[in-house]
C-alpha cells in the first residue's frame, strides 16, 4: 500500500520539476524597470540580459544552523549558556530554552545570567568545536547530494535538483532532511530556491520558503529585511539611513550609485541571487582515508605470514596514496582474534610517507615486540590522514666522488631508533646563554629538525667540562681538603658563579678544576651561600673527560 | 708508466704491507689533531670505515678530549655543497655529554644525536643502525656487552656505511680477540694519561708517555 501511494507522489514532483525550472525571469519583457536594475557589471548596456546564470536546472537547499555554537557543545542536563569574552567581558552569546524562559538574554553579561539563574552551565565558545560539527554534518549531507557546499560558518547549500528522483520528491527529501537535522539535535532554518543566495537569505530569515521558479525569487525576496543578507553592519546601517530596509527597496536603486557606494560585490550578490549571474559553488568532499581489511580463512599465529600480509596491505596503501599524490605520517595495524579483543599497533614516521617497503620496515621493527595473545584471523590497515606530498628532486651527480653511501635519511635512523627505543631515549641537544651550568642546555628532538639557535663558541673556552653529572656528588672532607679517590688538588680556579639569587634556584658558588691523585680531572666547587645548610661543602659537577 | 699496474709504490701503500720504521705512509685516515699520535697511526689519523676501540677503565682522563678534534672536524661542511656533513651518534653515554664543552670544542651541536638504549642488546642494534645508515660520520659507543662477534658485525657496518665506530672498553678486554682496525689504552698516571697504542692494523704498536698534562693539550700546536 505504501508502495502505491509512494509511486504518484512521484510522478507528480516528477512533472512539476520539468514544467517549472526554467529561466522563466528571462522571458519577462525587458521594460519593468525594477528587472533592469540589477544588470551586470560585466554586461553591455544592451537589452535582453543574456543567461549567464546557469541555474535553470538548478535547485538549491540551504540549511542554516542558527545556534550552531551551542549545539557543537556536549550536551549537558542543566540548562546551557554559552559565553564569549568581547572587550575583556564575558558576555551571553546564546542561551538554550531552559535559560531563556529564565530571562537570560543573549547579550547579557555572563555574571547576570548568573544571578537570574545559578544553576546554568557556563560554556566558552569554540570554533574548533564548530568547525567540526560543520564538517561531520557536511559528510551526513552529502548522502543527499553530490554538492553540498560549506557557504559560510554555520550554512550549507546542497544541489538538490539531481536529487529529487532518488528520494521522491522534494517534499520527502526536504522531510528526510530536516527529520535528520532535528534527530541529532539541531535548530535548522531551511530554504529551497533556485539559486544559494537565494536559499541562504531565505533560510537566515527563518521562512520555510519553497520557490521552485525562478521567476518567483524576486517575489519571495522582496520583503526580505536588507540585515538577514550578512553584508557589513555598515552597508545596511548606511542603507538604513536612506530608507532602504528590504532586499525589494535596495533593487530599485541606480546600479552604478548602489555599486560606486556600496562596493561591485553587493551588486554581485544580489545579481547572483537573482540568477542573473553564474554562482559557482565548491562542493565540500570528506578527506579519503585508506582502510584495508585482510580476512583469513582460518586463524594464524606464523608471524611471517602476518608480516607478508602487513607488506601487501601497506602495498594497496602506497597504490591508493600513489593516485592521490598524497602520504601520510600515520598508520595503524590491527589484529583481530577470535576470543580476544584486538590487538593493535601504530607506527609514525617523522615526514609524510607513502612507500610500502618505508612503512613495512617501521612496522616490522614495531612488529617484534608485539605479542598478540591469540592467533589473528583478520588484519585491518588505517592510513593517517593523507595530505598532498612533495618531492624533492635529486640532485644530478656528475664526477662526484662517491662518499659515504647513503642507505637511509637521518630521519630514517631517527625513525627507526624511536620505534625501537621509544620516542624519549633519542634526542639532539643545544646550548643556552645561562650561567648556570646545569641550564646552560637543553635537549633538542631530532625528528623536527628545527635549527635552533646556539650560543657563540669560545665565552668559557676550555672551562667547562665534556663529561656532566646529572646532578652533584657531594664530596667527603678529609684532612682538610675534598677528597675523591684522595685527596684533590686543585689546578685552577677559582671560577665564581653567583646568580638568580632572584629565584629559587640560585646559586652561588667557586668551580675549580682539580686532579685526583688517579690522574682524573674534575670540575669540583664549592658552596659559598651562608644561608643555605650546606654552606662551604665541596661537590663533583663534572669530569674533563 | 701507466697507473693499472701494480708498481711497487702502489702496493707499498696498501694499508695491510707494514714496512718498519721511516717507512712512507698512506694518509687516508682522519686526522686525530694530535700530531704525535698521528704520525704512529698507520692512515696518518683515525682509519676510515672501520672499529676503534679506547680502552679505559676511567673517565675524566681526556678519553673524549682525544676525539674532539676529529669529531670538530667531521662536522665541518664538506667542500661539495650538496653532501651534508654526518651526524654523531652517541649511543649509552655514561654521563651526559655537556654541550656547553662540546661547543668550545668546535662541534656541530646540530649534528649531535645522543641515544639511551634500554639494554645492552639495544646499544649494539642502534649502533649497528647508526653505523650502517650512511648518515652518521661517527658512533661513539659504550656497550655493557661486547665480544669478538659483536666487534665483526660493528666493523661490517662500519664499512657498510663508511662510518667510524668508537667503542668504549675497559682495559681488561685487552685481552680478548676483537676484529676492531686500531686499539688504544689509556691509562692515568700521576703525571698524565699514558696512550698505548695496542692493536694498529697496517702499523705497529706504541705509547706516548704524558699524552694529556695537567693543562689541556692545545689540539692546534704542532
Amino acid at each position: 500500500m505504501p508502495r502505491s501511494r509512494r509511486k504518484p507522489a512521484f510522478r507528480r514532483e516528477e512533472g512539476l520539476t520539468a514544467a517549472d525550472i526554467g529561466p522563466a525571469i528571462l522571458k519577462r519583457p525587458p521594460g519593468d524597470s525594477q528587472y533592469r536594475l540589477p544588470l551586470a557589471e560585466v554586461s553591455p548596456a544592451s537589452h535582453p540580459i543574456p543567461d549567464r546564470s546557469g541555474n535553470s536546472e538548478r535547485l538549491w537547499f540551504a540549511v542554516y544552523l542558527p545556534s550552531l555554537p551551542l549545539d557543537a557543545m556536549p550536551p549537558s542536563e542543566q540548562p546551557r549558556v554559552l559565553v564569549e569574552e568581547r572587550q575583556g567581558i564575558h558576555r551571553v552569546l546564546l542561551a538554550d530554552t531552559d535559560a531563556l524562559e529564565a530571562g537570560v538574554m543573549p547579550g547579557q553579561s555572563a555574571s547576570a545570567a548568573l544571578a537570574l539563574m545559578p544553576d546554568i552551565e557556563l560554556l566558552e565558545r569554540s570554533l574548533p568545536a564548530e568547525r567540526e560539527t560543520l564538517e561531520r554534518l557536511a559528510g551526513w549531507l552529502e548522502r543527499f547530494s553530490s554538492c553540498v557546499s560549506l557557504a559560510g560558518p554555520d550554512l550549507f547549500v546542497l544541489e538538490i535538483a539531481r536529487s529529487l528522483r532518488l528520494f521522491g520528491g522534494l517534499r520527502t527529501l526536504r522531510r528526510q532532511i530536516a527529520l535528520g537535522l532535528d534527530a541529532q539535535g539541531y535548530r535548522t532554518g531551511v530554504a529551497i530556491a533556485p539559486t544559494p543566495l537565494s536559499a541562504i537569505w531565505l533560510a537566515r530569515d527563518g521562512r520555510r520558503a519553497c520557490i521552485r521558479n525562478a521567476a518567483n525569487i524576486l517575489p519571495a525576496l522582496r520583503q526580505l529585511p536588507l540585515v538577514r543578507l550578512d553584508w557589513p553592519a555598515s552597508v545596511t546601517a548606511a542603507l538604513e539611513g536612506m530608507g532602504v530596509r528590504t532586499v525589494g527597496e535596495c533593487l530599485r536603486l541606480p546600479r552604478e550609485g548602489f555599486a560606486k557606494r556600496f562596493g561591485r560585490c553587493r551588486l554581485r550578490e544580489l545579481d547572483q541571487a537573482l540568477g542573473r549571474l553564474p554562482d559557482p559553488r565548491r562542493a565540500w568532499r570528506t578527506p579519503e582515508r585508506f582502510v584495508a581489511d585482510y580476512e583469513m580463512t582460518e586463524e594464524q599465529s606464523d608471524r611471517e605470514l602476518l608480516l607478508a600480509i602487513c607488506k601487501s596491505l601497506l602495498e594497496q596503501q602506497e597504490r591508493f596514496l600513489l593516485l592521490r599524490q598524497q602520504g601520510t605520517q600515520r598508520i595503524r595495524l590491527e589484529f583481530f582474534h577470535l576470543r580476544a579483543p584486538a590487538s593493535s599497533l601504530e607506527v609514525g614516521a617523522a615526514e609524510l610517507e607513502r612507500r610500502a617497503r618505508h612503512w613495512f620496515d617501521l612496522l616490522s621493527i614495531r612488529f617484534e615486540q608485539l605479542t598478540l595473545p591469540e592467533p589473528v584471523i583478520a588484519v585491518r590497515l588505517e592510513s593517517g590522514k593523507g595530505r598532498a606530498l612533495r618531492r624533492q628532486s635529486a640532485s644530478l651527480a656528475l664526477g662526484r666522488e662517491p662518499g659515504r653511501t647513503l642507505n637511509y635519511s637521518m630521519r630514517q635512523l631517527a625513525e627507526r631508533l624511536t620505534a625501537r627505543l621509544g620516542s624519549g631515549s633519542i634526542h639532539g641537544v643545544h646550548t643556552v646563554a645561562e650561567h648556570r651550568p646545569q641550564y646552560a642546555w637543553q635537549t633538542a628532538d631530532v625528528l623536527t629538525g628545527v635549527a635552533l639557535s646556539t650560543s657563540e663558541a669560545g665565552l668559557y673556552r676550555s672551562s667547562r667540562p665534556l663529561w656532566m653529572l646529572p646532578s652533584p656528588e657531594p664530596l667527603t672532607m678529609r684532612e682538610g681538603c675534598p677528597w675523591h679517590e684522595g685527596p684533590l688538588k686543585l689546578l685552577s680556579g677559582p671560577e665564581r658563579l653567583e646568580t638568580c639569587w632572584w629565584d629559587d634556584d640560585g646559586i652561588s658558588r667557586d668551580y675549580y678544576q682539580a686532579c685526583s691523585p688517579r690522574g682524573r680531572r674534575l670540575w669540583v666547587f664549592r658552596v659559598r651561600e651562608r644561608r643555605q645548610a650546606d654552606a662551604g661543602h665541596w661537590y663533583l659537577h663534572g669530569y674533563f673527560g | 708508466m701507466s697507473r693499472d699496474a701494480p708498481t711497487l709504490d702502489t702496493v707499498l701503500e696498501n694499508p695491510r704491507v707494514w714496512r718498519g720504521q721511516g717507512g712512507r705512509q698512506t694518509a687516508n685516515g682522519l686526522s686525530t689533531g694530535y700530531p704525535a699520535l698521528d704520525r704512529c697511526l698507520s692512515g696518518g689519523g683515525w682509519p676510515d670505515a672501520a672499529l676503534i676501540e679506547i680502552l679505559t677503565d676511567a673517565y675524566g682522563i681526556g678519553e673524549l678530549e682525544l676525539l674532539m678534534p676529529a669529531l670538530a672536524a667531521l662536522c665541518m661542511p664538506p667542500v661539495s655543497p650538496d653532501e651534508e656533513p654526518g651526524w654523531i651518534a652517541w649511543i649509552a653515554p655514561p654521563f651526559q655529554p655537556y654541550p656547553p664543552a662540546l661547543r668550545d670544542w668546535r662541534v656541530d651541536l646540530e649534528r649531535l644525536l645522543i641515544v639511551r638504549p634500554k639494554d645492552a642488546d639495544e646499544v649494539l642494534w642502534s649502533a649497528e643502525q647508526a653505523l650502517s645508515s650512511g648518515t652518521c660520520a661517527a658512533v661513539l659507543l659504550w656497550p655493557e656487552r661486547f665480544d669478538d662477534q659483536v666487534s665483526r658485525r660493528l666493523q661490517l657496518a662500519a664499512g657498510k656505511g663508511r662510518s667510524r665506530a668508537f667503542a668504549f672498553r675497559p682495559v681488561s678486554a685487552q685481552r680478548e680477540p676483537s676484529a676492531a682496525a686500531l686499539r688504544l689504552r689509556l691509562t692515568p698516571e700521576a703525571d698524565g694519561t699514558e696512550v698505548a697504542v695496542v692493536k694498529n692494523r697496517g702499523g705497529r704498536p706504541a705509547v706516548f708517555k704524558r699524552f694529556f698534562q695537567s693543562e689541556r693539550a692545545s689540539p692546534e700546536s704542532p
